[in-house]
């Protein structure tokens, strides 16, 4: 599987074209939730103090997300704000903040950042999250920031996000650590659905 | 093979006048051949800024490089040209390779064996594009 990076970790990301020249950097990632996908990023200009531009990446215009520069093909792929966030039904923004809720009805924190992957997918495989006490048994003394994985059967709107509930079987503390948990949810979920139906 | 780290600031003089016109400076890369495309140099005292066409070289030698006498020198050279010394190579996934330590190539043809890096050498042949911002290179 591809590198996991978290959504706010791409803010300030540089734009370059395959011919080597910085266009923009990224401003903020924006989210498509029912797709469970990136819908785009949001733009802005390449110095550090650059305003917003009017010029938005959509996804579909992206040649590879990396650790260190957004890749596109040229400038020309670019297009307006409205090609990004028109797509993204809950922008990043609002999504920030939303509950997460269990299908079997459990409130298991709130939505702190989006992890994707590296890469061409443009998926959303996971959320950090400020986890309630329910989560897990072992830590009662604070609210913990950890990450857990999507799940396939995404129910999303701007107050909360419902996730599958043997998804927070698969939490860990770190995107190293994620990586492998995710991965082992997905397995989990592939082995389910191909086990004969009793 | 030759490194331009080995060529730079070398002489630049005329076959049959034995005129100096500069020191070597810097290369352009042609990205599409991958080949060099021309060799900028620092200009001799009062004279402006000029660039050679490779084709126009005569020889790279050890301590001179000899271009053909009645060269068409290039005075106006590209806007902003880029030097390719100490730009940070990315791969078209988006990750750092660190950054164009040398240029390898070969003296004869002009074209690019490698790119050196702190991280190791790229093959010449997986230059995608060359910017003000980075060498583009192909995973690989």
């Amino acid at each position: 599987m591809s590198e996991l990076m978290s959504a706010r970790d791409l803010g300030g990301r540089p734009v370059v074209t395959l011919g080597g020249e910085a266009v923009a950097r990224v401003k903020d990632t924006v989210f498509d939730g029912p797709g469970g996908r990136v819908a785009g990023f949001t733009l802005n200009g390449r110095g550090l103090l650059a305003g917003p531009l009017k010029q938005s990446l959509p996804w579909s215009a992206v040649h590879s997300l990396g650790r260190d520069a957004v890749m596109i093909i040229g400038r020309g792929v670019l297009a307006e704000p409205a090609a990004v966030i028109a797509r993204g039904e809950a922008a990043h923004g609002r999504v920030l903040g939303a509950r997460v809720l269990t299908d079997g009805g459990t409130e298991v924190g709130t939505v702190l950042d989006l992890v994707v992957e590296a890469g061409i997918s443009g998926r959303v495989v996971g959320f950090r999250i400020a986890a309630r006490q329910s989560l897990e048994s072992g830590s009662k003394r604070r609210r913990r920031k950890v990450y857990v994985p999507r799940g396939e059967t995404l129910a999303v709107s701007g107050q909360a996000l419902v996730i599958p509930a043997d998804a927070t079987r698969f939490v860990a503390d770190d995107l190293a650590g994620f990586a492998a948990q995710v991965e082992a949810f997905r397995l989990r979920d592939t082995a389910d659905r191909t086990e004969p139906t009793p | 093979m030759t490194l331009f780290s080995k060529i730079r600031g070398l002489p630049v003089v005329t076959l049959g006048e034995a005129n100096e016109l500069g020191v070597v400076r810097s290369l352009t890369i042609d990205v599409v051949s991958g080949l060099i495309g021309q060799v900028r140099l620092s200009p001799a005292r009062g004279r402006k800024e000029i660039a050679i066409d490779w084709s126009a070289l005569h020889v790279i030698g050890p301590d001179a490089v000899l271009v053909r006498s009645g060269t068409a020198l290039d005075t106006a050279p590209p806007a902003a040209p880029v030097d390719i010394l100490g730009i940070r190579v990315l791969t078209e996934d988006g990750d750092e390779r660190g950054t164009v330590r040398d240029i390898a190539f070969d003296p004869v043809t002009g074209r690019v064996e490698k790119w050196c890096t702190a991280l190791g050498d790229i093959p010449g042949d997986r230059l995608v594009g060359l910017g003000h911002y980075a060498l583009v290179v192909r995973t690989g």
